[in-house]
């Protein structure tokens, strides 16, 4: 059976459902697009979608595909509808099966979300005063309000994530006429000048990550008046995000943060063409997208993406700001592609889970904030071509201490030869998804927690604890012949030691996926 | 030999302190770690840091000389 369909006909969800079975799942998860009866504003009577099916379905298939292989499920189908609906039928119907509903829920998330971004469907509607007309979908997938979010109708969509910004925001055009007296505080600058927010003006700025880094950045770039500001991001808004991220709000709890940041962007400068991406940005993905900017800043919160950045931004010869933060201090760097890069800095390649992030390690809202408004600031030099003092050197900012530091980066000889392949030294991840495999594959397990978590949740299982720095000291620890599995309470620490280890040539080293709890 | 020492996020956590002066008999940035290992529970591969010694990066295998500043500087990744 194909996994991904386009059908004329009313879709039967219970037959669908049917045919997800498998009977090695333990959990299944749906998701249904409904057609809405407003948009906008204005009564919907009925609308009507189009698809280029034969690019659609191969996109389709290539994101179930990529949902299968990314999350471990069994099977998952997407049927989507075509032709004439009315509202409350099913425009959109996705169901994933798995051994564990985890794995489900992400997989159905996932695919929901990349055949809304990615597939080419265009949908019109009908206006119950009798007008029509085609939406795009981020105008659809916008909700509102948080109480409509769960019935928004299920809208559609771009050919190419390039296309992705309403077609009624106006395009910005060499001869669009700023108004002076809305750039007149910068542009009194002498450093900036007419001539600098023309080049602001014509600059392509795309920011990974809508964060505590990149909401900040935004807001700056947008009042500065950047030509287009792209802003890629997978995640939705939780609630432990709006200290630090405070454009958000309780009332979009649960929403795209890259579109709810485009909203809000588009109400401070409608002049600036702002291009939102729900997605994670992979090589390929932000190696295809960025090739349409100038500049990228990476406002991301793990490694796996900052090397990622890094690596883009090399290839495609562009520079970029990256910037991180922990508890009360801040990282800041420069990449230009005559200087020093992230891997010039960090030769080994840092593991996530390795280090705090902002969840484990807790961070003060304002601290992203100071970051955050650096990079905006640093990528203003860049574009108006002021000098910027960050090129190849590291800035440390203690925000307790008011300490700061410059240091100059060494490029590596190799930098230009090495430095841009996607990748490199990431050996796969061996995991295995239960305690039970693990013994029944006779695997040693090993508890990296610490005594508190080890409290929380003691392990039943016979086992040896052991920290990351002993093992990493002495990798013999492990008895590599028996095999190990390592666990930990969410699986990031366990997952990041079991692939530096395997890196080092560690043999038989896996991680339990999820961790403990 | 006495040397200053200033940490960063992780390890300035660990230290439980940003800056001290110590009286070390090591004599290099690999083996300093070493042996503040042995008084703070750092957690780091001494690969996965860089050290600075009077503000510029340096080999973890350069000599430390009387009263050098010795900064330790962990990859961060919080966003």
């Amino acid at each position: 059976m194909r996994h991904f369909r386009f059908s004329n006909d009313a879709i039967d969800a219970a037959s669908e459902t049917q045919a997800t079975h498998n009977p090695a799942a333990g959990g299944f998860a749906s998701f249904e697009g409904w057609v809405r009866n407003l948009n906008e504003g204005r009564t919907v009577a009925r609308l009507n979608y189009e698809a280029f099916e034969a690019l659609a379905v191969i996109e389709g298939e290539k994101i179930i595909a990529e949902a299968i292989k990314r999350f471990g499920i069994l099977t998952a189908h997407c049927v989507h509808r075509v032709g004439e609906l009315a509202i409350g039928d099913i425009a959109v119907w996705v169901g994933a099966s798995a051994p564990h509903r985890a794995e489900a829920f992400a997989a159905c998330r996932y695919i929901i979300d990349e055949v809304k971004h990615r597939v080419p469907i265009w949908k019109k509607e009908f206006y119950t005063d009798g007008d029509s007309g085609w939406v795009n979908c981020e105008r659809c997938a916008q909700p509102t309000s948080a109480s409509d979010h769960s019935h928004q109708s299920h809208g559609h969509s771009h050919p190419h994530p390039h296309a992705a910004h309403p077609t009624h925001h106006p395009e910005p055009t060499a001869e669009a006429v700023v108004p002076a007296a809305n750039y007149s505080r910068q542009i009194v600058l002498k450093d900036i000048g007419e001539a600098g927010q023309r080049k602001i003006r014509s600059a392509r700025v795309l920011l990974v990550g809508a964060g505590g880094l990149g909401v900040p950045a935004a807001l700056y770039l947008a009042g500065a008046g950047v030509g287009v500001l792209g802003v890629i991001d997978p995640d939705v808004i939780d609630a432990s995000n709006l200290h630090r991220q405070p454009i958000y709000t309780q009332g979009t709890l649960g929403q795209s943060k890259a579109l709810v940041l485009k909203q809000h962007l588009n109400q401070l400068n409608s002049e600036v063409d702002v291009r939102a991406y729900v997605a994670r940005a992979d090589f390929k993905q932000l190696h295809e997208l960025a090739s349409g900017y100038d500049m990228v800043l990476d406002c991301s919160d793990n490694f796996t993406t900052r090397f990622v950045v890094n690596d883009v931004a090399k290839a495609l010869g562009i520079p970029a700001v990256v910037a991180s933060v922990y508890q009360y201090e801040g990282q800041i760097q420069v990449l230009t592609p005559s200087g020093a890069c992230l891997r010039c800095l960090w030769p080994e390649a840092t593991r996530d889970g390795l280090v705090g992030n902002c969840q484990e390690a807790g961070v003060l809202g304002p601290v992203p904030g100071v970051l955050g408004a650096l990079q905006a600031l640093e990528a203003i030099k860049l574009v108006v071509g002021m000098r910027s003092p960050l090129t190849s050197h590291l800035a440390l900012i203690d925000l307790l201490s008011f300490e700061t530091r410059r240091l100059k980066i060494s490029k590596h000889p190799d930098c230009d030869a090495t430095h841009s392949a996607p990748a490199r030294g990431d050996q796969p991840i061996l995991e295995v998804l239960s305690l039970d495999d693990a013994i029944a594959q006779s695997l040693v397990v090993i508890d990296l927690r610490n005594p508190d978590e080890r409290h929380a949740h003691p392990l039943t299982v016979a086992h040896r604890a052991l920290g990351s720095a002993e093992i990493l000291a002495n990798p013999s620890l492990l008895d590599a012949a028996a095999g190990a599995v390592l666990v930990c309470a969410k699986g990031v620490r366990s997952r990041a030691l079991a692939q530096e280890l395997t890196g080092r040539g560690v043999k038989n080293v896996y991680s339990l996926k999820g961790g403990l709890g | 030999m006495k040397i200053h020492i200033q940490y960063y996020a992780l390890m300035r956590e660990q230290a439980n302190c940003s800056h001290e002066l110590i009286d070390t008999t090591a004599t290099t940035g690999r083996e300093l770690y070493r042996e503040l290992s042995n008084r703070h529970p750092f957690t780091l591969d001494v690969s996965q840091l860089r050290i600075a010694l009077n503000g510029a990066f340096a080999e973890l295998d350069a000599p430390l000389t009387e009263g050098v500043e010795v900064v330790f500087i962990p990859p961060v990744a919080g966003g």
